[in-house]
């Protein structure tokens, strides 16, 4: 304790004592300037000392800093000669020798966000508004040139004109500045060299401007093929001579062909129709390109025979091979499509699109096999697209709405076995009973309503898949239209009654598969047939049933896939598997029914009758179920 | 009592730093808006403010004080400092403040002597 108080005493003596020497130091503060060296000497001499001041200081409750910080070093200097052993609590860093391990230390970081701007912008055109069709792959071709050189070029013109269009628009305001100042003749010219430069652009995109154009672009491309005489239907050929016929006199004669490299090329022509309202209009609908990559795989054309040009009228495409087609009948602008992939489009060409504006839905409530068979059926105010596709289901669809079927039915035979439908043809005049033809040789007949609707009967006789059937539709006094036609893969064509089990009369004249049988549509016993030989046979019945009338190779020995009579029966438009239509022309005096030609059907088609239960009695007292070559 | 660690209370205590800053920052901008004309004052206020309070803790240290303030537009902001000094005395902190309309960051360095 007394310890204690006797270092108090000697702490507050010390103290005192620098209290003073401080004061004398402010005064002596200008003597003394340079003497920096004899601080740090002097400082280091006297470690052990300069601890305790500060610790006396500390004390007593006064901070040595505030006293040190404005120290200069004048002012250490002066301090620090006048005391020898105190040192200034400035100077205290040097007094301790501490260890300094100085490392690096983490880093410091401080980051705000920026603040996100969330930005919705929205543009609305109410010039212009073009339809651009997202699916419009037309993604060749210079314009410029289209103008010049042929407008077959003009669809695609169209729709290269949708995508730069909608761009252009943005562009649209205000792009024609003129030039600098030059003398008025050159401004004059290079104002309008550049006026017609961006308005040329402006103008040829314009909604107006293609409609224009492409509407007398195809009055002018049919001005330009023609020649002189417009009847050129009953003058020369216009496909070089192709007279290829093994009977005398022009029974059947090439008129022309119709191809285009761009869109029929390497396809194969899946379906021809002629339209009603007008006939001169010949749908054809073709597979897909294999050998072209970025094309549609799905391409229907619409060709005009009347006029000379032989580019399409109309061409619509879709993703999907095109498997059968028709025109809407009670519609003249619809065309319908059923494809590969079971879906149905609907093309519309009074609109600018070549892409279908309708699809049925690709699910299981309508089709998922390929349709081969579509037809309209019914009348102008109340009929139904009928749809069969490749596993039997038979789908009816109103025209507005292909969204979902009207009705869905299966097709099955006996034991829930499901008809592989690959055509199919309505009776005449008949919107509910129809006839079937399938992959397992087997011609079926059926309903779509009633008390026995769906499979009815089973024909069985071929011997291969059925490629086509074709219901006996000609208008007249007697009504044959329980008569069809059915052609198969097994080299023939027979004719059958539906009330009859077994055929009239098998046509056994080809030498390879029969691709496609089709009636007369005038004459009732005349029907054309096409094989994959390249063979196009005309049969009358009753002039000749074991060997055609006329029979005509076409030239290049392709398959023909595809027939279709013209409603006037007096030509056949005839589709390979390159894609070329060929139109041939059925001499008058075959073609036009003569007055009694119905009534010598009827006599026909007995004998018939009489040859078919004659064949049937030879085959069962030979036992054998049917009657094969 | 006369016994006095000679490391007493040299190091830096982070804590009693962060108190430190934030009553100034509370005290200088509280509860205002970001004013453009009286930023400068503020900034000033609050280094001011956090130095004396510092140097009031008596303690054998270097202080640094920085004072960012930063109106709230949108825009991002980032820093990061580090240092080379003995871990063992020395250290920093930062503090971080905002309101509706402005953030405050003040740092504070501080150097064992």
């Amino acid at each position: 304790m007394a310890d204690r108080k006797a270092e108090l005493e000697r702490k507050k003596a010390r103290l005192e004592q620098m209290r003073r020497e401080r004061k004398e130091k402010e005064l002596s503060k200008t003597r003394n300037v340079g003497d920096d060296s004899k601080t740090s000497v002097k400082s280091s001499g006297s470690d052990a000392s300069g601890a305790e001041p500060d610790d006396i200081l500390r004390e007593f409750g006064i901070s040595p800093a505030p006293e040190g910080s404005p120290a200069t070093p004048k002012k250490a200097a002066a301090q620090s000669q006048a005391v020898k052993e105190v040192e200034v609590p400035t100077s205290v860093s040097h007094t301790t020798p501490r260890k300094v391990r100085l490392s690096v230390a983490k880093v410091n970081e401080t980051s705000i966000p920026p603040r996100e701007n969330v930005s919705y912008s929205k543009e609305t055109q109410t010039i212009i508004a073009d339809p651009v069709d997202k699916d419009d792959d037309d993604n060749d071709l210079d314009f410029i040139e289209n103008l010049e050189g042929s407008s077959s070029h003009a669809h695609q013109f169209r729709g290269h004109g949708h995508s730069h269009g909608h761009g252009h628009t943005h562009k649209m305001p205000h792009v024609e500045m003129v030039a600098p100042a030059t003398t008025s003749e050159e401004q004059n010219k290079e104002h309008k060299k550049q006026l017609s430069e961006e308005e040329k652009k402006q103008i040829l995109m314009s909604e107006g401007f293609q409609k224009f154009f492409d509407h007398s672009s195809r009055i002018v491309e049919r001005a330009l093929a023609e020649e002189v005489d417009i009847f050129a239907d009953y003058s020369g050929k216009d496909s070089g001579g192709k007279d290829d016929e093994a009977m005398a006199g022009e029974r059947l004669k090439v008129n022309r062909d119709f191809y285009d490299d761009k869109w029929s090329k390497h396809r194969i022509i899946t379906s021809l129709d002629w339209s009603a309202q007008h006939p001169e209009l010949l749908l054809s609908s073709y597979g897909s390109n294999e050998d072209a990559t970025n094309v549609p795989d799905g391409v229907a054309l619409i060709w005009n025979i009347k006029y000379k040009k032989d580019t399409p009228e109309y061409v619509f495409h879709c993703q999907s091979p095109v498997m059968s087609s028709c025109f809407a009948k009670f519609h003249p602008n619809l065309v319908l499509g059923g494809t590969y992939s079971g879906q149905i489009v609907l093309w519309d060409n009074r609109v600018n699109k070549r892409t279908p504006v309708q699809r049925t839905p690709l699910s299981a409530s309508a089709h998922t096999h390929p349709v081969y068979c579509i037809t309209v059926v019914g009348t102008q105010n109340a009929h139904n697209l009928i749809s069969v596709s490749n596993d039997g289901k038979l789908c009816s669809w109103s025209l507005d709405m292909l969204s979902q079927p009207q009705d869905s039915m299966e097709l099955q035979h006996k034991q829930s076995k499901s008809v592989a439908a690959t055509c199919s043809s309505f009776l005449s005049g008949d919107a509910n009973n129809f006839i079937v033809g399938s992959e397992e040789c087997l011609v079926y007949s059926a309903s779509r309503h009633g008390s026995k609707a769906g499979i009815n009967e089973a024909y069985d006789a071929h011997q291969g898949p059925i490629t086509a059937i074709d219901t006996h539709r000609v208008p007249g006094q007697i009504d044959f239209s329980p008569y069809f036609l059915s052609s198969s893969f097994d080299w023939t064509v027979k004719l059958w009654s539906i009330k009859e089990q077994k055929y009239l009369c098998s046509f056994e004249d080809n030498s390879d598969y029969v691709s496609d049988v089709q009636w007369s549509p005038t004459n009732p016993a005349l029907f054309s047939s096409v094989d994959i030989m390249g063979r196009l046979d005309l049969w009358h019945l009753n002039h000749e049933t074991e060997v055609p009338t006329a029979s005509v190779v076409v030239d290049t020995n392709v398959a023909l896939n595809k027939l279709r009579w013209h409603q006037t029966g007096h030509h056949i438009g005839v589709g390979d598997d390159m894609g070329r239509i060929y139109i041939y022309d059925v001499a008058e005096n075959i073609a036009n029914p003569k007055a009694d030609e119905w009534s010598k059907f009827v006599r026909t088609l007995q004998e018939m009758k009489q040859q078919a239960t004659e064949r049937e009695e030879d085959s069962t007292l030979l036992g054998s179920a049917a009657p094969i070559r | 009592m006369d016994d006095f660690q000679s490391g007493e209370e040299t190091a830096f205590v982070v804590d009693e730093v962060t108190n430190i800053i934030k009553e100034a920052v509370e005290g200088s901008i509280g509860g205002n808006a970001y004013q453009h004309n009286k930023v400068n004052q503020w900034t000033s206020s609050v280094v001011e403010q956090c130095l004396n309070q510092l140097t009031k803790l008596s303690k054998p240290f270097k202080y640094i004080v920085t004072c960012v303030i930063m109106q709230k537009n949108g825009a991002g902001l980032h820093t990061a400092s580090s240092c080379y000094w003995d871990n063992q005395t020395d250290g920093s902190c930062t503090v971080r403040w905002e309101n509706k309309t402005m953030y405050c960051i003040v740092s504070v360095f501080g150097l064992a002597i």
